[in-house]
């Protein structure tokens, strides 16, 4: 059930409010939908490299989670998402977007199927009138579960020694996407190998009763191995590193958008490897047949930037000057040891024949300074150790 | 592939169907049609009430047809003839003082020649109106934005029509369209009986009260039709409504149409691309067919035949929200003699009969019908088809036939609950107006929208195959994006009322689908 006591409080805290906010020494938090979580507990570098070189725990339980169950639900995923969902058997989680009726992406999130008929979604953006206008038709049952089910984020190279020690059997043989059951306290908790960081890593998914006695054991046992909370600021660090979007950053979410023209579709994100075309049906398909038959309208690019000015927002122009697109996110990488950058491109640029030049300001004593900078596209990921896939996990 | 090579499968076997099934056989196509019932025709059609007695199903008069249809069909050489044409409409009132329509003409009820003349005025102006709907019928409406030649040659002739119409007409349509029959009426009379009688027209089978806007656009709609050049005339064929029906099939099935009764459709047969395949019957039978073209209603189609899972949720959505909410039922009664109208002469009686003696009293009855509830003063339009036709009835024996307007299909109480006391109303009602008439009654029977629903299988027993609304009319007919009777399966079309230009015996869906189809698909 959904949480309508707003009239008592503008935010809600997370069941891990009485731990994170000890930690937040510097009291910053962020509102996320109807939660409020840490921006900074310490330092952004030092929780950053926390999830690099031991483990980093994110509350993660405002994001949205949808639970989709009934006889029909495999049948209702598929017509949803873009991709091919019978590819994503019962205990695995696939990443995925969906799109509106013109083809333009509404959101992008996971889904979790957790058993036979059960498919939670879990994403940034509220989705129950999306999924229940979709579910005209079908024997599924669309509940919201945001409130009621806790996340954590259990991030780095330690993580898994960390849940082993905590009592998770096997949880190192659990392969990246796998979704496994445990019990915890008598209550049913879900384990995941994924996450937003794009290292070895896990997401815990529990009800609010254990959610706290959750937290004690983990830090607790996680002490020798170097875990520290990270909060939004490292997050999207790490994330920008692991290659993933966030909607509203990166792509405007098409409900939101004001001007037709700055949505985009999963062709336009990168995602075309999300889109099955094949499957006969599913939302937007008739209008991205269309888009693959007319042509995209931008490109999305990954880019290594010269000089070490993160190009945040840059605006980007070809070498005779035209611009051709902008900067959506960027960061100076220390993993990478490289200046990265998401862009979506549009003409005049031509693939392969273009330079790409970014825009850069950046401050000195107060004073802006301007570089214009080349970029190249980079095609694979920023960030992409070993440990990330190898099982069974490594343990320390 | 030709057309000869082409097999297309028509479900449905109403008069759109039949239309289009003509049109398609004889430009060459291999042409068979699936029919639920024991007979073709749908809602143009006659039915035995009891043994010796013959009402039509659902539709009475043959009101909106379109001459060009008739004509290219020669529907007079495959034996549709007229008993009847040119009706007059008769308006009765309860103190008997009958007001007469005839064409242009209005006489009865203390009319003045001056409200004659304001009677003459404002047909011409409507005339003039519902011209511009003619001419749109005529064509499939275009698609707006998708930059093709075609579309862009459709919405400069919708625009042109409206400039063409003249200075005033163009005034008087942006005037009027959007706004209600009552405050057009009120302009030009002051005559409470003539502006019920009109007002009338533009209710029957919608779910309006003259207050209610839209109702202009439903008035024109109902004068578009014309028979032997009279516009907005009223005939009953010889035979009764089926022969109507009959003549199309005869045409159709000289055209080469093979056409299957007691032949119900369970699925529209898709391959595991969701393209067409053909039909999949009750019985279990396929048929293979590279096209298939659906006369029903869109919600029947899609949310039956096709199944929500096998389209994008956006149409389903809208499907599911397309307005068909029946509001008129059928009265048939079995009469041992002729019954007396107060204030209509008996060589009167064969005329179209209605009762409608202000706007108040149909305004009043639809404030029932939006909370779910009926009146028991209910507007309505009789007719006795066998004056015209004696086959209809045992010698000296009649029919009567009366479309009922405001009788929700979603009454509150429910039609098991309310089919007895409506049906007790009616006959209280029409007592009222032809003293003596209960003791004629030899059997009563009421049709309520559900069991137009249950009987012609279509959605909320909605004559029109969906609300004639502005939202609902044009290119939004029957949803955005689906106007070019062209659906988001390939090769599936739709030809009946629920696509453009929507309801009444006009043909025009079946012709404009027929056309379509040629053109996409030759």
């Amino acid at each position: 059930m959904l949480r309508q006591d707003h009239y008592k409080t503008s935010v809600y805290q997370t069941p891990f409010h009485e731990r994170t906010s000890e930690l937040n020494i510097l009291n910053e938090w962020t509102r996320w939908k109807d939660y409020t979580v840490s921006t900074n507990y310490f330092r952004t570098d030092l929780e950053y490299f926390a999830v690099r070189n031991t483990t980093g725990v994110i509350d993660y339980t405002p994001m949205v989670k949808q639970k989709i169950t009934g006889p029909d639900a495999a049948e209702f995923v598929n017509r949803f998402f873009t991709r091919d969902m019978n590819k994503i058997g019962v205990g695995r989680v696939g990443y995925v977007v969906w799109c509106d009726e013109a083809g333009q992406v509404l959101d992008d999130g996971t889904v979790f199927h957790i058993r036979e008929n059960e498919y939670w979604l879990l994403c940034v953006e509220r989705q129950l009138d999306n999924l229940k206008n979709s579910a005209i038709g079908f024997d599924v049952t669309i509940e919201e579960i945001t409130d009621d089910i806790a996340c954590l984020g259990v991030q780095g190279p330690t993580s898994c020694s960390i849940l082993k020690v905590m009592g998770f059997e096997g949880i190192e043989h659990l392969k990246p996407f796998d979704i496994k059951h445990y019990d915890f306290r008598g209550q049913e908790i879900i384990i995941s190998r994924t996450g937003f960081s794009g290292d070895l890593g896990y997401e815990v998914c529990m009800v609010n009763d254990v959610a706290l006695d959750f937290w004690d054991e983990l830090f607790d046992k996680g002490k020798i191995y170097g875990i520290q909370p990270f909060g939004l600021d490292a997050l999207d660090l790490v994330r920008i590193e692991a290659g993933l979007l966030v909607p509203g950053h990166d792509f405007m979410v098409a409900e939101e958008a004001i001007r037709p023209g700055s949505t985009r579709s999963p062709f336009e994100l990168g995602l075309s490897w999300l889109v099955d075309l094949s499957k006969p049906v599913f939302n937007g398909r008739e209008a991205l047949i269309e888009e693959k038959k007319k042509g995209s309208r931008y490109t999305f690019v990954k880019l290594n930037i010269n000089g070490n000015k993160p190009a945040e927002g840059a605006y980007l122009y070809n070498q005779s000057g035209k611009k051709i697109g902008n900067v959506t996110s960027a960061m100076f990488s220390p993993s990478a040891k490289a200046n990265i950058a998401f862009a979506s491109l549009h003409d005049p640029w031509k693939k392969g024949k273009d330079k790409i030049i970014a825009e850069i300001y950046y401050q000195k004593d107060l004073e802006w300074n301007k570089v214009m900078e080349e970029a190249t596209i980079v095609t694979k990921p920023f960030f992409d150790p070993d440990r990330k896939r190898n099982t069974p996990a490594e343990l320390y | 592939m030709t057309r000869k090579n082409k097999n297309i499968a028509i479900i449905g076997g109403g008069h759109n169907s039949l239309v289009s099934s003509a049109y398609l056989a004889k430009a060459g196509f291999n042409v068979e049609l699936f029919e639920s019932r024991s007979e073709i025709g749908g809602m143009a059609s006659t039915k035995e009430l009891i043994d010796g007695y013959k009402v039509p199903g659902a539709a009475h008069l043959l009101h909106q047809t379109d001459t060009k249809i008739h004509k290219t069909l020669k529907l007079d050489q495959h034996g549709l003839t007229f008993v009847a044409s040119g009706l007059k409409t008769i308006s009765i009132n309860p103190d008997g003082n009958a007001l007469i329509f005839d064409d242009d003409k209005v006489s009865g009820d203390d009319i003045t020649m001056n409200e004659q003349k304001q009677y003459k005025e404002f047909r011409e102006t409507m005339k003039k109106l519902s011209g511009f709907f003619k001419k749109s019928y005529q064509i499939p409406p275009p698609r707006l934005g998708s930059g093709d030649r075609k579309d862009m040659t459709r919405l400069m002739s919708l625009g042109w029509n409206l400039r063409s119409m003249g200075k005033n007409s163009m005034r008087h349509m942006l005037k009027y369209i959007a706004v209600n029959i009552h405050d057009v009426l009120n302009e030009f009379f002051d005559h409470e009986h003539i502006k019920g009688s009109i007002a009338l027209d533009a209710l029957l089978g919608n779910r309006l009260g003259p207050r209610t806007n839209n109702s202009v656009i439903t008035f024109l709609h109902q004068l578009t039709g014309d028979l032997n050049g009279v516009q907005g005339s009223y005939a009953i064929p010889e035979g009764g409504m089926s022969s109507y029906s009959q003549a199309l099939k005869n045409a159709a099935e000289s055209a080469g149409v093979k056409i299957h009764i007691n032949s119900p459709v369970k699925q529209i047969d898709l391959d595991e691309k969701n393209k067409v395949r053909g039909l999949i019957l009750e019985s279990g039978e396929k048929v293979n067919a590279d096209i298939v073209v659906s006369g029903i209603d869109p919600k029947s189609t899609f949310m039956c035949l096709v199944g929500p899972k096998n389209l994008e949720a956006h149409y389903v959505h809208k499907i599911s929200n397309i307005r068909m909410r029946g509001n008129t039922s059928k009265l048939h009664l079995a009469l041992s003699g002729l019954p007396k109208f107060k204030g209509v002469d008996s060589e009167d009686l064969g005329h179209r009969i209605i009762n409608a003696p202000n706007m108040k009293y149909l305004e009043l009855a639809h404030d029932f019908t939006k909370y779910g509830e009926y009146s028991d003063q209910l507007p309505m339009e009789i007719i006795i088809p066998s004056i015209h036709d004696k086959s209809l009835a045992p010698n000296g024996h009649h029919v009567l036939s009366a479309v009922i307007n405001n009788t929700a299909y979603d009454l509150k109480d429910g039609w098991d609950q309310s089919n007895a006391v409506v049906l007790e109303n009616c006959l209280n009602q029409l007592e009222v107006m032809a003293p003596g008439i209960r003791k004629l009654v030899v059997h009563a029977e009421l049709l309520s929208p559900k069991d137009i629903e249950n009987e012609y299988g279509i959605t909320g027993g909605q004559w029109h195959h969906g609300e004639l609304t502005f939202d609902q009319f044009l290119m939004l007919r029957p949803i955005p994006g689906m106007a070019q009777h062209k659906s988001p399966i390939d090769s599936l079309y739709l030809c009946g009322a629920g696509s453009h230009p929507g309801g009444g015996l006009m043909g025009l869906a079946g012709r404009n689908a027929a056309n379509e189809i040629i053109s996409r698909e030759s």
